[in-house]
């Protein structure tokens, strides 16, 4: 195979055809790589797209590849198909708006994880494993791991969503919480707990752990909700000192 | 606004060590992700790096005993590159010239040719070593 040939008229209006190859070696080249079209598609599952449509693309840019390959060029056909192939799958999830498909994906994912991390406490009586999550929202446990690291960032830009009326994410949380976002300040936050009296330790948990409300927690420990909300705002701060103290002797 | 604590900068190194199991490759494709993103990478390049670790991986496994030793995944920021390597220490010996595996390590040569902007393998004293260096802004296709 391979020589010089002048393209000459195409045959159809959108059919392109090699003019470096006879149309029995155009044939053979390309059937003899679809496999190859076909695995490199796969590598680019589990982004959103059928695998039907991923080979479909794979295999026009293989065609491609085929019409653009000159032999002469002593360049590996396999080689140049692959950059080929491999260049057009990511365009096409690029002209689909994929960057943005993606992040907003995740963030599908992680707040269908939240709906299906309740419904399967509910059912099995325990918390989910991550295998479970992903049968529950036929993702993979690749992605249902990608957007829970993801999510802590989301859960973040959601702080002002409301999960009800009286009780609002944001005054749940409120300004102490945003100093200890991090992993790293969560592992000082044990340690300087403990130095709370006892009943401090327990509004706080009530409060952040158990998720109650100022009022709730009034009622169960028997004091006004002001006296709860002064509690929790002088803790906040006993802890944010000793946080705040300790990384400094760390550092 | 971004959390300097949150980004990774020249001469950072990360090292993640696991079992050579083809199966815990994700884990490497997940710290890759978290990597690219804290060093600036954006979600396109992020993507080529993943796939582009996981057939690192592949091409480190490849001929080798895979059910002994660990893999060490070591990633650093150079400048705005980030530079991979990928080692199965103490690998068993290893059948590298079976037209199967060889044909494996070819696609994931090729697939890497069109990821990144360099990147070689080699063996030595039963060590398999695979590499990658993929640039901010490079786009390679």
């Amino acid at each position: 195979m391979g020589r010089e040939q002048d393209p000459g008229p195409q045959s159809g209006a959108t059919r392109t055809e090699s003019p470096y190859l006879t149309p029995a070696e155009r044939e053979e080249l390309i059937t003899s790589n679809l496999g190859l079209a076909h695995q490199l598609a796969r590598r680019f599952l589990h982004r959103g797209e059928p695998l039907d449509d991923l080979v479909q693309v794979a295999s026009m840019a293989l065609v491609k590849s085929v019409d653009r390959f000159d032999p002469s060029r002593g360049v590996d056909f396999a080689a140049f198909a692959t950059r080929t192939i491999i260049g057009e799958l990511k365009r096409h999830f690029r002209d689909k708006g994929w960057a943005v498909r993606a992040s907003r994906r995740v963030q599908e994912l992680y707040l269908e994880l939240g709906h299906a991390t309740a419904a399967l406490v509910q059912q099995l009586g325990r918390n989910p494993t991550v295998a479970e999550l992903a049968e529950a929202t036929g993702a993979s446990e690749e992605a249902v791991i990608e957007a829970i690291e993801a999510g802590q960032g989301y859960r973040a830009a959601s702080i002002d969503a409301s999960e009800s009326e009286d009780d609002p994410l944001s005054a749940r949380l409120g300004e102490y919480d945003r100093n200890y976002a991090s992993v790293e300040d969560r592992a000082l936050l044990g340690p300087a707990l403990a130095t709370l009296p006892a009943r401090e330790q327990s509004i706080l948990r009530m409060r952040f752990v158990d998720g109650l409300t100022q009022s709730e927690i009034a009622v169960a420990v028997g004091v006004s909700q002001m006296h709860v909300s002064r509690l929790l705002s002088s803790s906040l701060q006993k802890l944010r000192d000793g946080i705040e103290q300790a990384g400094s002797e760390r550092s | 606004m971004t959390d300097p604590t949150d980004t990774l900068v020249n001469g950072d190194r990360i090292e993640l060590r696991f079992p050579a199991r083809g199966d815990l490759i994700v884990l490497a494709r997940l710290v890759t992700s978290a990597i690219s993103a804290r060093a600036g990478f954006d979600i396109e390049e992020l993507e080529d790096l993943r796939l582009a670790v996981g057939e690192l991986c592949l091409l480190a496994l490849h001929g080798s005993d895979a059910l002994h030793g660990d893999l060490c995944l070591e990633l650093t920021v150079l400048g705005d590159a980030i530079v991979v390597v990928c080692t199965l220490e103490r690998a068993a010996a290893a059948d590298v010239t079976g037209p199967e595996g060889d044909e494996i390590a070819l696609l994931s040569e090729q697939i890497l040719d069109a990821l990144v902007d360099e990147h070689g393998r080699e063996s030595r004293d039963g060590s398999v070593r695979a590499w990658l260096r993929k640039r901010r802004g490079g786009h390679a296709e």
